[in-house]
């Protein structure tokens, strides 16, 4: 390849100073850095979410992307917070479960009112993350089947078996076309 | 008839709800703490070792690092039944066990000084297979277990706590016995229950002796009453509790954890928080036991079992904490789903150089049936014998009796199970698909069907003590006062509703207290199946001594007798006169009406769940499916609907159904290392492979309390695995003895594959 | 995760760069989604000193259709693979591998060049250091194999030497079933490596300062009938235990041409050579299926516990020669498709 200029060989890139995205709708400018209140580089969206920032309703379980807990909405699709590098998410658009309420109203979204509704729940631990994955889904697809539904939860992580009333949920407000 | 209740039976909203719908539930792992140290553990490399060395001094002039504890800088204080496990040893015996605890401003620096500390080990041989491990010359783990034999009985349970069945007549029962089949059976999969949160505690010691521990437990007492067992009873210990991201059993006793951060918050001043890893949770806290039975059974063509004599080995890794309460548990569990006069079942516990088995739901029952129903099975199939006619006829029936874990003989006094099983074998088609054993149910092309039966029942709904306190505020309100914690089964929630249904009062108005142990009084938690019936009767005791004070208070002002009095909506008013009622508050504003209830242990009552499943196998590939489960119980009164179906669906999960089809704990036989300890290599059930499942649930009134309602959330996962095991064997047509039924099983069982060598038994 | 320098490349350049700035002491990092389980785990002797993120690249993601190939850039997401029209309809063996990777939320910011140069599995290899690891071996360059007298039920049947772990990922099979080549750039310019020789026992061709561009497909001709096939303990969320990409051509119902890959049976994507030679000319029925089947695991070798996988991969290949749906596969795709050079981008 032609293109690797002298000039582009000996120039270092350097590091970001700041990451500024958008967590739950505000704009959220962080310093990368050392000190307690900064963003590490090696800080994932997990832990900036849930220690820097206080947002603990992204929960934690296995850290290494296999079981869906740490799901967030970034532009709107699912993806895992833990695998995922804080200093990388400039200019993204960031949902957590904290977000999906109504910012004006505080009324909860349906899809979390479903959730009540069918106490589609256990222990609650994986809870947030499944919500944030079926929300990716109904926000591709108002009216999925249930073998879509399945297929949008599948990396998500219950213990307790929730899985069942889970599915009934969010069929419930699939069927409403929310 | 039941008696139509305001909230009972009826679906509700779980008080918890919106805070877990939000993400605003406060999980242990979710609560600041101010001037907060973090905590790691070093671990060990080697299964079993001295440690000859430590050279802390690179890792303590790290930046950040406030304290590093290894054996030669903490107390002698000791754990494990009996109380032989020091919480920091010299000698470690698995690979992950303790070397040292790093306490530092930030996770990351204290994982960084870790692996700054260089130990020299001194390697001693290990053993990791039971039946090795007993043997002459094996390498011991203990001084105090002479011949890795872990010291028989439970102390909690009493100088009688059982250990072995003996009873009747052994010579009688096998001439008895129309054919004798002889086997043993078992596991080496030893199956992990992992909740999603990880085990955990935050501890603040103030000194000379007083610690603080938030804890993500099950019972805040136990976790008081076991650590001040270990750190003497001049330490005040506090416990407060959270809500639980699941437990299974598990998070009955997380001592360790839990001394941990309190050893290092003695050692710093400063609150200390540590949160196990995936990792740490799988490999180091807390696994199922093993477990393995060699038996002589003896059974009539009537499916009369004349005799049962054998041994049944359980495996407990390193030490052992509760594996003699889940051994006598499983022995009383097995006389409750076997009626034979004649036993001679001895045990053994046996610690070998892996990580600890420890208190999971199913608590010994479980363990021991995945051994025993195949053994049994033998027996049944050369009688030509309906395993589901086999499990009607032997599940015991009112008036029979059974030796619990105390020792004691007991007469059962609950109802008769034939009808929930009836009704479930009919939902699932028992006999339309039972085509005798080894017979599939169906088959198409290469795939093969079959259908398999389990029974598992316990008489700990009605174990252990339980107390709790229900406060009045006469504005119409209502406290209930208790140290649970929430762990999944909205439990919490329904003795809300029991005391709503009590003082028929709004649900609104009925309000439940943080679980701690400071000044809630005693509960030994929801362990077993006790939450329904040992609990909620402290809770209705409690609501009823509450309300008897109200009446007291009530009764002059209405002119009225106590007995005459009625409350409905915070009013109170005479049986048939509702006109002329009172609030509360007409009392007096000024005061507190504390009632107390306790319950006391029961063991006179058990539940019972059968479960019939169904799989597809695919003899070409070995791949097993679980097609279709229904599971079959009656509760006496159903408290929440969609609560019961959550527990009776949690049969699959948290190594139940699926500890028989592909959940493992895969641990190297030459170096002991857990090789599968994370969330992709350890399997379990994902949404794309859901199999049908129907929950049968009768409701015939039970002497229990005044819901006549006993509970049955620990159980569901307990009949699965043997019905696995039966259900494949049948759809292949070739016995299979070992858990979990892989492709490689089952396709070595088919001749398929040239054979290897088997971790578990042989019949 | 223990501390490392981030750079964000906008170029491709700008990272080769960066490699050479680090000297080979930087990891690239592209969904991430594998290279930071590594990083925590910290099983690896060498902990890098910088990850560049390759995110940052512009014009990397796209699939393209020209000059009789097919073009895939490197950070095109497996989820767009998944789903994209074109591969669906005339390269369905890759879209079935892509969607056949890990769950939904992974495939949303994995990538194909990701996929391709993740590490192996193999239990040993990945044990953490936080609990009593890391575990030293062949692979490390430090001591013995140790899945051969261990735990090596996921491990290779074929062509074991040194090491014997498997290539985990699912897309390199599709790949080497079309003989697709990567587009390889370093500080000396840039070279195609065969997807199918990419892979070596003990590791990868990519040097530590190169990255890998593009992946070139040579375009599918003819009515040709492929599949994709993984067996795995579980869906989703596990990795093959084998898996079979297979591309037929049938002329009056007589195969005139046959292309068989193997997955999770060796170092690299194994192509079943002699299966493949054997249905040459063959009227495809149960029993040549069958017999094909046999041709594809002749020369496996099996180590102490892996045997079973043996008697998989037979079933595999038979069934995707001559398919037999209901419920054996876990993914199944089979789709006809006549080839053209018709421009197409790759989203919809
Ligand atoms: C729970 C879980 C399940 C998984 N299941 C599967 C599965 O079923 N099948 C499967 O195949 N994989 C699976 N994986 C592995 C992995 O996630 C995927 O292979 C994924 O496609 C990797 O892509 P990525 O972009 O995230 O790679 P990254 O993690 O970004 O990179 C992986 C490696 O490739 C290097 N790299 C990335 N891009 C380039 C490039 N353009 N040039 C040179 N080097 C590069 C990186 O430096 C790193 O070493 C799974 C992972 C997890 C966590
Ligand atoms: S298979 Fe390879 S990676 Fe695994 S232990 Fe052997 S040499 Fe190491
Ligand atoms: S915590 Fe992120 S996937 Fe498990
Ligand atoms: S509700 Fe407990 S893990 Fe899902």
């Amino acid at each position: 390849m032609s293109d690797i200029t002298v000039r582009e060989k000996n120039k270092k890139i350097s590091q970001a100073k700041r990451v500024t995205l958008i967590i739950n709708g505000e704009q959220r400018n962080l310093e990368i850095g050392h000190l307690p209140h900064q963003v590490e580089t090696t800080h994932t969206l997990l832990h900036t979410l849930r220690e820097t920032l206080g947002l603990t309703g992204t929960k934690l379980t296995c850290d290494n992307g296999a079981c869906g807990s740490c799901t967030v909405l970034m532009d709107g699709k699912a993806i895992l917070s833990c695998m995922t590098l804080t200093v990388e998410c400039g200019g993204k658009d960031i949902t957590t479960i904290e977000g999906l309420k109504d910012r004006d109203t505080g009324a909860l979204d349906p899809l979390q009112q479903s959730f009540i509704d069918h106490t589609a729940f256990q222990c609650g631990f994986c809870t947030p993350g499944i919500i944030m994955s079926a929300k990716a889904l109904l926000n591709e697809n108002s009216t999925p089947t249930e073998v879509q539904v399945k297929e949008a939860l599948s990396g998500n992580f219950c213990r307790c078996i929730s899985h069942y009333q889970v599915v009934r949920a969010v069929m419930a407000v699939s069927e409403g076309g929310a | 008839m039941n008696e139509p209740y305001r909230y009972i039976g009826k679906a509700t909203q779980r008080n918890d709800a919106v805070g877990i719908v939000t993400g605003t539930v406060q999980y242990l792992n979710d609560v600041k703490f101010k001037n907060l140290l973090y905590a790691k553990v070093l671990r060990s490399p080697h299964p079993h070792a001295l440690i000859k060395n430590i050279d802390k001094s690179k890792a303590e002039n790290l930046k950040g690092v406030k304290a590093i504890l290894t054996w030669e800088n903490v107390p002698d204080w000791k754990g494990g039944t009996p109380g032989v496990t020091r919480i920091l040893g010299r000698r470690l015996r698995f690979v992950g066990d303790v070397v040292a605890l790093i306490a530092a401003t930030s996770e990351e620096i204290a994982k960084e000084a870790s692996s700054l500390i260089d130990v020299e080990y001194e390697i001693l041989p290990a053993v990791f297979d039971e039946e090795e491990a007993v043997k002459p010359g094996a390498p011991q783990l203990y001084d105090e277990f002479p011949g890795n034999i872990v010291t028989p009985g439970f102390p909690i349970f009493g100088p009688k706590c059982l250990t072995a069945i003996a009873m009747g007549d052994m010579d009688k029962g096998f001439a008895e016995a129309e054919v004798i089949v002889e086997g043993t059976c078992g596991y080496a999969n030893i199956p992990n229950p992992i909740p999603p949160e990880p085990p955990g505690a935050v501890a603040l010691w103030e000194e000379p002796s007083r610690v603080t521990i938030w804890v993500s437990n099950q019972a805040p007492h136990v976790d008081r009453m076991t650590l001040s067992e270990i750190f003497g009873h001049e330490v005040e210990i506090f416990t407060h509790g959270h809500p639980v991201g699941g437990s299974f059993g598990t998070k009955i006793i997380t001592w360790q954890v839990q001394a941990f951060a309190t050893l290092l918050s003695r050692a710093t001043g400063r609150p200390v928080k540590i949160i196990y890893t995936k990792e740490e949770h799988i490999a180091a806290f807390v696994l199922r036991p093993s477990s393995k039975m060699h038996a002589r059974v003896g059974m009539k063509k009537d499916g009369t079992v004349t005799a049962v004599s054998g041994k049944w080995l359980v495996g407990t890794g390193h030490y052992s904490m509760t594996s003699q309460a889940q051994l006598a548990v499983g022995l009383g569990e097995v006389q409750i789903m076997t009626r034979c006069a004649n036993w001679d079942l001895q045990t053994d516990i046996i610690c070998t150089n892996r990580n600890a088995s420890g208190s999971v739901r199913g608590f010994g029952g479980q363990e021991l049936k995945c051994a025993f129903i195949p053994i049994l099975s033998r027996a049944m199939a050369q009688l030509n014998l309906d395993p589901f006619e086999f499990i009607k006829k032997n599940y015991i029936k009112p008036g029979e009796g059974y030796f619990w874990r105390d020792g004691n003989w007991y007469i059962y006094r609950g109802i008769d199970y034939s009808e929930a099983m009836d009704k479930g074998a009919e939902r699932f088609g028992w006999k339309e698909k039972w085509r005798g054993w080894l017979q599939p149910s169906a088959q198409k092309g290469s795939l093969r069907s079959g259908v398999g039966v389990g029974v598992h029942g316990n008489a700990d709904i009605g174990e252990d003590t339980s107390e709790a306190y229900v406060r009045l505020s006469t504005e119409g309100t209502v406290t209930l006062i208790t140290s649970l914690t929430e762990h999944g089964t909205g439990q919490r929630s329904n003795y809300v509703k029991m005391i709503g249904e009590v003082l028929q009062l709004p649900l609104e108005r009925i309000f439940i207290s943080a679980s701690d142990s400071v000044i809630a009084p005693f509960d030994f938690g929801p362990v077993g199946s006790r939450g329904t019936y040992a609990i909620g009767s402290a809770a209705i005791s409690a609501a009823e001594d509450a309300k008897r004070q109200l009446f007291q208070l009530a009764a002059p002002i209405l002119g009225a007798n106590v007995e005459d009095l009625e409350t409905v909506d915070g009013l109170i008013f005479a049986k048939g006169k509702p006109e002329q009622c009172i609030p509360w508050i007409a009392t007096g504003h000024d005061r507190t009406i504390m009632g107390y209830g306790r319950f006391d242990p029961d063991y006179t009552l058990a539940n019972c769940m059968t479960t019939f499943v169904e799989v597809e196998v695919d003899t070409e590939t070995g791949k097993v499916t679980l097609q279709n489960v229904v599971n079959a119980t009656d509760v006496g009164q159903i408290i929440d609907p969609p609560g019961l179906e959550g527990q009776l669906n949690g049969c699959l999960g948290s190594s139940g159904i699926d500890s028989a089809i592909f959940e493992e704990t895969i641990i190297d036989p030459t170096t002991g290392h857990i090789l599968n300890a994370n969330l992709i290599d350890y399997k379990w059930r994902t949404f794309s492979e859901l199999p049908e499942i129907d929950n049968v649930v009768l409701e015939t009134p039970i002497s229990s309390h005044r819901f006549r309602a006993i509970g049955v959330g620990e159980v569901a996962t307990s009949p699965g695995p043997s019905a696995i095991l039966m259900a494949v064997s049948n759809a292949i047509g070739t016995w299979l003895h070992e858990y979990p039924v892989t492709p490689e099983r089952v396709l070595a069982a088919l001749n398929k594959v040239k054979s290897q060598e088997h971790a578990g038994g042989a019949l | 995760m223990r501390s490392f320098s981030h750079l964000n490349a906008r170029t491709v350049s700008e990272a080769i760069a960066a490699l050479v700035q680090f000297d080979g002491r930087a990891r690239l990092n592209a969904g991430g989604t594998e290279l930071f389980g590594a990083l925590k785990d910290e099983f690896l002797p060498e902990y890098p000193e910088a990850v560049i993120n390759i995110k940052s690249i512009k014009g990397l993601e796209y699939i393209k259709e020209e000059k009789g190939h097919l073009r895939i850039g490197a950070l095109t997401k497996l989820s767009v693979l998944s789903e994209s029209r074109l591969l669906r309809e005339r390269y369905g063996a890759l879209a079935e591998a892509a969607h056949a990777v890990a769950g939904p939320q992974i495939r949303n910011v994995a990538t194909i060049g990701g996929n391709l140069c993740q590490d192996v599995r193999c239990c040993y290899y990945r044990y953490p250091r936080h609990i009593g690891g890391p575990i030293n071996c062949a692979r490390k360059g430090n001591g013995p194999c140790l899945a051969v007298n261990g735990d090596n039920r996921n491990h290779a049947i074929f062509a074991g030497r040194k090491c014997f772990a498997v290539c985990p990922s699912d897309t390199a099979v599709a790949l080497a079933l079309y003989d697709a080549q990567l587009v390889v750039v370093g500080p000396q310019g840039e070279r195609q490596i065969a997807v199918r020789d990419f892979y070596t026992p003990i590791e990868n061709l990519l040097q530590r300062t190169e990255i890998v561009r593009e992946i070139l497909i040579p375009a599918v001709t003819g009515t040709v009938t492929q599949s994709f096939s993984k067996f795995a303990l579980r869906t989703p969320i596990d990795f093959a235990i084998v898996s079979v990409a297979s591309l037929i051509t049938l002329e009056d119902g007589i195969c005139t041409d046959a292309r068989i890959v193997l997955g999770a049976v060796a170092h690299n994507p194994h192509r079943a050579l002699e299966a493949e030679e054997f249905l040459r000319g063959c009227r495809l029925d149960v029993e040549v299926s069958r017999q094909a089947g046999e041709f594809a695991i002749r020369e496996a070798k099996p180590l102490s516990k892996n045997a079973f996988k043996i008697q998989i991969a037979k079933t595999l290949v038979s069934r995707a020669i001559f398919g037999q749906p209901a419920g054996f596969v876990l993914k199944g795709n089979f789709s006809e498709t006549t080839s053209s050079t018709q421009m197409c981008s790759g989203k919809h």
